[in-house]
């Protein structure tokens, strides 16, 4: 059993950051190493994935379909995947969910500052 | 030149993965590995570094797959046995594992429950696994393994209790009695450690992911 990995508040329907940024991954057809490397490079190195978590990331997508394998898998070439309209849907609401965050931190912190 | 080196070792994830990498350091780079020996060729010190990742309660179809996927990222992997062997000619039985991992044979998932991964050092971590989850999901699956080892460990020390189950003599028993106790001692000591570390995960995930 993969450990479950898609959600880290099962009543807020937060995705965990590995799988989202797995899923803009892949946005364009993208293989396991391309994902590391996009992550890598758009997260500044914040966030750099182990190759058995991005395993375990990709297998648990694929299984909930919100992504599929892309093209041909053998044919020298690396195996690709690509999010599915389902996946783009869980990205669309995890961007609302992530920005009524951001609107609720910033009122509170920078809010908060401008009031002292 | 090559050379072999003979080891066991009771901690069979961090132990093991810590020596190849102080044999790395010190300029050997593993070329082959049996049971218990491991053959190194001579290169540069701290020119590659080494993984251990256990595999050994994955079905062998899923550790195949998961060994394909780890050489496409471009590491070089060796299959490694953990040798907690209860088995009968070349079928093992793992009551540790998962679905079809519990049974593993030859050819197959036999003496294969670790994969050895190398790669050249090149200044990134060669963590394999980043996410709290999945730390998590593999430590309790070694954890698991560990518990099986110190409960068939038990299981043969009552046995030795059993009396005249056995026509061995008195002092044979002892001598069994002792080498179990050593056994059950030395796998304690990593089942303790990954106790420990699930924990300090378990915490750590109730603030972090």
């Amino acid at each position: 059993m993969e450990a479950i990995i898609i959600r880290d508040n099962i009543k807020g329907g937060a995705l965990t950051e590995t799988t989202f940024l797995v899923l803009l991954a892949v946005y364009k057809p993208n293989h396991g190493y391309g994902i590391m490397q996009f992550i890598d490079k758009k997260t500044d190195g914040r966030v750099v994935l182990g190759a058995g978590t991005l395993y375990g990331a990709i297998n648990a997508l694929v299984k909930k379909k919100w992504i599929v394998p892309y093209g041909d898998e053998f044919n020298g070439k690396k195996k690709e995947y690509v999010i599915t309209d389902i996946g783009k849907q869980k990205t669309e609401e995890e961007l609302q969910r992530i920005g009524e965050i951001l609107k609720l931190a910033s009122t509170i912190i920078i809010g908060g500052k401008s009031g002292e | 030149m090559s050379k072999i080196v003979y080891r066991y070792f009771f901690d069979f994830a961090d132990g093991q993965e810590k020596w190849l990498n102080s044999m790395a350091e010190c300029g050997f780079r593993l070329k082959k590995c049996g049971k218990i020996s491991y053959i190194f060729d001579e290169c540069q010190p701290n020119e590659y570094e080494y993984a251990v990742e256990y595999v050994g309660h994955k079905a062998y179809s899923q550790a195949k797959d998961y060994r394909g996927y780890l050489e496409s990222m471009g590491f070089r992997t060796f299959t490694k046995n953990m040798n907690l062997n209860y088995s009968y000619g070349k079928v093992k039985l793992r009551p540790y594992a998962s679905g079809m991992g519990r049974i593993a044979a030859s050819p197959g998932g036999y003496n294969k429950e670790l994969l050895i991964l190398e790669k050249k050092r090149d200044g990134k971590s060669f963590e394999l696994h980043t996410d709290l989850a999945d730390k998590l999901d593999i430590y309790r699956w070694i954890k698991r393994a560990y518990t099986w080892a110190v409960l068939m460990i038990l299981l043969l020390g009552t046995m030795t209790f059993i009396p005249n189950t056995s026509p061995i003599s008195d002092i044979m028993i002892l001598t069994v009695r002792v080498l179990l106790l050593i056994a059950g001692g030395l796998l304690l000591i990593p089942l303790i450690k990954y106790s420990s570390l699930i924990k300090c995960l378990k915490d750590e995930g109730k603030i972090y992911e």
